[in-house]
Order: C-alpha cells, then sequence, then structure tokens
C-alpha cells in the first residue's frame, strides 16, 4: 500500500515539474538556445511577489500576477542581454552575412552570458530580500482526501490537472494559432522565414517573452503550495526544469509531461528508500539515462528542428 | 520595374559586388546568368532585404527598397525563391504554404490560393500533410515556388531554381517558369542552365566577378562568342550531379 500511496504522491509532484519545464522547453524549441537564467528570471518574479506581500500587504490575487509579470520582464531583459536576435536586427552586413552561411558562433556566448545574468538576478534578489526565508502567498489546503487507503491532496490535485490543461493547451496553440505557426516557421529555418515576411527578430523576441511568463506562471504554481520562497529557489527550477525537459526529449511537449511523471514517480520512491539523497539521485540518474539512450541512438535535440507537440 | 544602379555590397572587407546596374521589365523574365562566386546569390538576398548594401540604389515600381526590412519587402510585392530550396523542414506542406502567406490577412482568400496552387503542383498535394523536409529535392523546389507565390508577388526572384535537380525536374520548373510569365507574373531568374534560361527569358544580363559584364536579347547572347564558349558549349558536355 505504502508503494501505491508514494506513486501516487509522485504523479501529483508531475504538475510542478511539467510547469517548470514548460518554459524551457517552448525557449529552447523556439530559439535553439538553453537559457541558464531561467531559473533566475522565476526567482526574481518570486521576490518581487514575496517583497510586495510582506511589505505593502499586498494580497494573493494582485501578487500572483505580479510575479508572472516580474517574470516576464525579467525574461526580456535576458534576452536582450544575452540572446541578441539571431540575425539582421541592426541591418549590417557582417550580422546578416551570418545569417546567410549560417554560421552562428554565438551559441556559446549566449549561454556563457546566460549564467551571468543568472549570477546577477539572484544577487539582486538577495539585496532585494536578505533573509533566507521569505514568505509567499500561499493558497495551500492542508485538507486531504480519502481514497480507501490512499490520501489525495486536494490541491495538488488541482495543480497537477492545472499543469497538464496547460502544457497541452500551449501544444495546441502553437500548432493551431497564426502566431503558433510564426513562431514556429521562425524557429525552424530563420532565413527561410524573413523571406516569407515573418519579422523574425520580434517573434523570436515575443516567444521568450512567452516562455519567461510561463515560468512565472510556475514560480507562482509552486511557490503558493510552499509558501515561501528562498535564495535556492531559481537553482530549484532551474535544475528541476532542465531534468524534466531535457528527459523528456527538449522541444518535445507531450515528453514533457511524461517525462515529469516519470520524475514525480521515481523520485518518491528513491527518497522512501534512501532519504532525501535518494531523490537528488533518481533526478540525475534518470537524466544521465535519457542522455546516454539519445547518445546510443544517435539522435540530436529536437530531432526535425521546431518545437513538437 | 526593378531598377538597380551602382549597387555595391561587401562582407566585411571583401567585396561581393561592384557598381552593378541592371533592370527588370514588368511581365518579361529577366534572367542574371554567371559563374559560382559572381554575386548572384548576393544580389538576390540584398534584393530580398537581407543584406544591406553598402553604395547604390534599388527601386521597385518607383520606390526605394534601401533600408527595407524583408517583411516591408514581401510587402511591396517581391518574393525570393532562394537557392537550395530553404523550405521549412519540421512544417507540414501546408503550413508551408500558409507561412508564405503570413503578411496576408484574407483568409477566404489564402484558402482559395493554397488550392490555386495545389492545382499547379499536384504532387505537393499529394503530399500536405506530409513534413517539408521529407520531399525530394525537386518537390521542396515545387514547394518553395508555391510558397513565395502565396505572397502574391508582383515580381517574383527565382534564386537557380535548377540547382541539385534531374533533367525532367529542371523541364518540369521550367514549364511552370513560362506559365507563370504567360499568367503575366514577372519573373527576375538567376541561372546557369543556359539552355534551359534561353527558352523562358527576355533579356540577359551576365555577372562576373561582382560586375555586370553583357546585357542583351537571347539573340545577342547566343551570338556572343565568351558567352558562347563559357556557357552553351560547356553545359553540353558538363555532367550534372542531379536529384530526383
Amino acid at each position: 500500500m505504502d508503494f501505491l500511496q508514494r506513486t501516487l504522491d509522485g504523479l501529483l509532484e508531475a504538475g510542478p515539474y511539467a510547469l517548470v519545464g514548460l518554459g524551457l522547453t517552448l525557449g529552447f524549441g523556439l530559439l535553439h538556445r538553453v537559457n541558464l537564467a531561467y531559473g533566475a528570471s522565476a526567482m526574481l518574479g518570486a521576490y518581487a511577489g514575496s517583497w510586495l506581500h510582506v511589505r505593502l500587504d499586498w494580497p494573493v490575487w494582485a501578487v500572483l500576477p505580479c510575479v508572472v509579470l516580474a517574470t516576464a520582464l525579467a525574461g526580456l531583459y535576458v534576452q536582450w542581454l544575452c540572446f541578441p536576435d539571431t540575425d539582421r536586427a541592426t541591418g549590417s552586413v557582417q550580422r546578416a552575412s551570418s545569417v546567410v552561411s549560417g554560421a552562428d558562433s554565438r551559441e556559446v556566448v549566449a549561454l556563457a552570458s546566460s549564467f551571468a545574468v543568472w549570477m546577477q538576478l539572484e544577487q539582486l534578489c538577495v539585496n532585494l530580500l536578505p533573509r533566507h526565508l521569505n514568505p509567499f502567498p500561499d493558497i495551500a489546503s492542508t485538507h486531504e482526501w480519502s481514497l480507501g487507503p490512499l490520501g489525495l491532496r486536494p490541491d495538488r490535485l488541482v495543480m497537477c490537472i492545472a499543469a497538464a490543461g496547460l502544457v497541452m493547451w500551449v501544444a495546441r496553440w502553437i500548432h493551431t494559432n497564426r502566431t503558433g505557426l510564426a513562431l514556429r516557421a521562425a524557429a525552424d529555418h530563420p532565413l527561410a522565414a524573413h523571406l516569407s515576411g515573418l519579422r523574425v527578430p520580434q517573434l523570436q523576441r515575443w516567444g521568450f517573452v512567452l516562455a519567461s511568463g510561463l515560468s512565472g506562471v510556475a514560480a507562482c504554481a509552486v511557490l503558493a503550495l510552499e509558501g515561501q520562497v528562498t535564495p535556492m529557489f531559481g537553482m530549484w527550477m532551474l535544475m528541476k526544469g532542465l531534468a524534466a525537459a531535457m528527459i523528456g526529449g527538449l522541444g518535445n511537449l507531450r515528453g514533457l509531461l511524461w517525462s515529469a511523471a516519470l520524475l514525480g514517480v521515481a523520485e518518491a520512491h528513491a527518497q522512501a528508500l534512501f532519504g532525501p539523497l535518494g531523490r537528488d539521485a533518481a533526478t540525475w540518474g534518470l537524466l544521465l539515462l535519457a542522455l546516454l539512450l539519445r547518445s546510443a541512438r544517435k539522435t540530436s535535440w529536437a530531432p526535425a528542428g521546431g518545437l513538437h507537440a | 520595374m526593378l531598377e538597380i544602379r551602382e549597387l555595391a555590397c561587401a562582407y566585411g572587407k571583401i567585396e561581393a559586388l561592384r557598381n552593378v546596374s541592371l533592370s527588370a521589365k514588368a511581365g518579361e523574365v529577366t534572367c542574371l546568368l554567371g559563374p559560382n562566386g559572381a554575386g548572384k546569390t548576393t544580389l538576390m538576398m540584398t534584393l530580398a532585404g537581407i543584406l544591406q548594401p553598402t553604395h547604390g540604389s534599388i527601386t521597385f515600381e518607383g520606390e526605394s527598397l534601401l533600408g527595407l526590412s524583408p517583411a516591408q519587402i514581401v510587402d511591396r510585392g517581391l518574393a525570393l525563391v532562394p537557392e537550395n530550396r530553404l523550405v521549412f523542414p519540421a512544417l507540414s506542406v501546408r503550413e508551408n504554404l500558409m507561412a508564405g502567406a503570413y503578411r496576408r490577412k484574407d483568409r477566404a482568400a489564402i484558402a482559395s490560393d493554397i488550392e490555386h496552387q495545389l492545382e499547379r503542383f499536384p504532387r505537393l498535394r499529394e503530399r500536405i500533410d506530409q513534413l517539408a523536409g521529407t520531399l525530394s529535392g525537386g518537390e521542396q523546389q515545387m514547394l518553395a515556388l508555391a510558397r513565395a507565390l502565396m505572397s502574391r508577388p508582383r515580381l517574383l526572384l527565382m534564386d537557380e531554381p535548377s540547382v541539385g535537380l534531374a533533367p525532367k525536374v529542371v523541364a518540369e520548373i521550367f514549364g511552370i517558369v513560362r506559365q507563370l510569365h504567360a499568367e503575366g507574373t514577372s519573373i527576375f531568374l538567376v541561372e546557369q542552365n543556359v539552355h534551359m534560361a534561353l527558352k523562358v527569358a527576355q533579356h540577359f544580363f551576365l555577372l562576373q566577378q561582382g560586375r555586370v559584364t553583357f546585357s542583351g536579347t537571347p539573340t545577342e547572347l547566343a551570338e556572343d562568342d565568351v558567352i558562347q564558349r563559357a556557357y552553351l558549349a560547356g553545359a553540353e558536355r558538363k555532367p550534372e550531379a542531379t536529384e530526383a
């Protein structure tokens, strides 16, 4: 029975993992770049929310949209600083020629810059609220439903269903909406997108802000259940998000749902068997396994380019 | 219709185009010939707004195209079918066509134009939900052409549509070029296959090492000794790597 309870608890953890992986999956799918400042942007949004809650005593309904907005703005800042338009934004021949030749040596620079901005944003958060534990508006319920011998937290269930719903909605939107088509086209072949009349720099910027906004939603969902935010939150978001996104196939939205469920269940069982260290070991073990399988199959990330449902 | 005057373009310190002046008339097929590295693709990318010239002017129907973004140039009525097709490989054939009409807002007319392109290219209809990256080279060329036509261009720019394709597919593509010309579409064609180009174009330019070295009609082209030796005679002997 313990096994079933742990499996159920693990499945309910899939909600937060799917949400934190969603922004990274979308960001990678649209820009083909890994944003290391992803967690730090969400952390800045969360700290802004905590500050509004603690210092100005704002209610939860006012704080949560501000968290999403602050995270999206932080994302815009990261995009402007680390992921400038990968094509002719300035109109200079030098920049444009790299599009024609396909040469792009800026990937490594972008990755390193996003690491530096991660540090910068984390420091900004700590300066904003220097305490280790900072209250966050709490909407968690202590109520528990009984399903025979099993216990079920309704707040976790709602979060899990909402997360799955949001991922599926994003997947559908990206594949049925005109702007979604343009975002995928710009990600798939920027030069062909330019020639088709798509405004690639604006689309890339919009996609990045969208991914950041979704990470703000993830931060709200996770922290509203926890009731507090610490300086470790950014690192947690990045690591769990990366693990969920990479195990799911980085750029694959349906794979993200499966990987979040797998991650949650594996962690719950590992924690019960080996303690908190076992939980982390399960995460990195699964990630390693996913990398090894990918390497053995010789498949690249985002196999046909773009973002996949 | 299209006037290019003293155009220069460079990649850093390397000059790709030097004082290029040429023009294309409405309703005609104008062909630009030239060897590899002459600057033909650079010229096409400059016309499409991907590259910015360092000197000179480009006017289309009396309006300067300098400083315009690729999207604004598509809005002005130019569409480029690039060399090597450059379709969206992870999008379906239908999505590629819809992306070509992205600047347009008239949904009903877009749906009608997709149907029109599928009538023009029946092989694309068979593969309508297939990913473009899985199409053959010839089918990708047809898709790239159909995608460009989806923006309803007044001047269609085509960069070496025959490169890497089997002779049968090349004949098919040039058949469509003739059909488009008959329908009144103005075409500016970059091509190395002079034999095929002679069948469709009304005016020729030769670009060598970034400069225009010849301008004339098909008859004048066929009578030019240098072109005879470099293109017409050689083209018959030279085998081509092809892809169906």
